[in-house]
């Protein structure tokens, strides 16, 4: 390779790096650096420098802890079961024989299936919202260590009369939480109060008819911690 | 009470005043200690000591010699200034009597 073909690739992967800071932060380093006349490999192993030491200094905090561990990786194992049995459900009404392997369903109807229906979207978009509010900047191991248990579920997924996209039904909703989370939507304390409130009520008569597992209230936790977290906003501005 | 990096940072920026920004403070601090100083330690203990409200920092403007790039610049406040003092009073008294310290 030529010396100006490694220039060029230096360069370009020095601005591809760079991506990874923020604007601003960006500006200021690549600024330092032309200054410094610094050449582009050199370049390159500061401006990583930076941003490892920037996602090192992230994980300091407890944020990112609870939204990866805390919540995105139980809460994706969890939001997997519950979209089974909602898929499960819905193919028994339907009368689709899908083996007894569906469980827990318990006294079967359709309203039943709606509650878990209401209950899937609310867990799925308040652990998405939850996530992305609480450590926006670290929301790529949140959903990396989604991944795996994803992946597990589907590569080991047995049934073939129910399709393995059944088990990730609660994507969309969580995404969609994710994507609020990002726009820096703030839920009003009363909202996500009512939020919690009904998630709740549909948990405690859905888990009535023994139609859901016991960890499945580890998912309620998300909502209620968003409206903590919301009534505490909103008192810190009206203070 | 803070940390060694960190007063030399704030005794530069103090020192730099209006100059004070990311490659001046990094060759302050090179030409005084003759350490290395990369950009991540520098500016991730910038961000840091701006958490704890020590220092402030601001886009400046931009600059032709920064190939149109801004530069952060870097102002002392006054509880940086009284953190620094406390640092420096502290090892002052704790020298006193080393037996590298001259009479």
């Amino acid at each position: 390779m030529s010396d100006g073909t490694q220039t060029l690739l230096a360069q370009w992967l020095l601005q591809a790096t760079a991506r990874l800071l923020e604007r601003d932060e960006r500006d200021a380093v690549l600024g330092d650096l032309t200054e410094t006349g610094a050449s582009a490999w050199q370049g390159m192993g500061e401006v990583l420098g930076v941003v490892v030491r920037r996602e090192i200094a992230l994980w300091y905090d407890w944020r990112p802890w609870i939204a990866a561990f805390g919540v995105a990786l139980p809460g994706s194992f969890l939001l997997m079961g519950v979209s089974m049995s909602v898929s499960c459900t819905y193919l028994r009404l339907t009368g689709t024989a899908v083996g007894d392997v569906c469980a827990p369903t318990g006294h079967e109807g359709f309203l039943l299936l709606a509650c878990q229906v209401l209950l899937l979207l609310a867990w799925a978009w308040t652990s998405g919202f939850f996530v992305g509010s609480v450590s926006r900047r670290t929301l790529w191991a949140s959903v990396a260590v989604c991944l795996p248990p994803c992946l597990f579920c589907l590569a080991r997924f047995p049934w073939s009369r129910v399709s393995g996209l059944c088990l990730l039904l609660f994507l969309p909703p969580a995404i969609l939480g994710v994507r609020y989370a990002l726009r820096k939507v703030r839920l009003r304390p009363g909202t996500a109060l009512a939020l919690a409130l009904s998630a709740t009520a549909l948990m405690i008569y859905t888990w009535g008819n023994s139609a859901l597992w016991i960890l499945n209230w580890a998912l309620i936790l998300p909502a209620w911690c968003i409206a903590i977290l919301a009534r505490s906003a909103g008192r810190g501005a009206g203070a | 009470m803070l940390g060694e990096f960190e007063y030399l940072l704030i005794t530069a920026a103090a020192g730099l005043g209006a100059n004070a920004y990311g490659v001046s403070i990094r060759e302050e601090i090179e030409s005084t200690t003759g350490r290395q100083c990369s950009l991540g330690a520098l500016y991730t203990t910038i961000d840091r000591l701006e958490k704890k409200g020590l220092l402030e920092t601001w886009m400046g403007e931009a600059t032709r010699e920064r190939g149109g790039r801004a530069k952060r610049m870097v102002r002392v406040t006054p509880k940086g200034v009284h953190a620094a003092k406390t640092f420096y009073d502290a090892v002052i008294r704790i020298s006193r009597g080393a037996a590298w310290v001259g009479s």
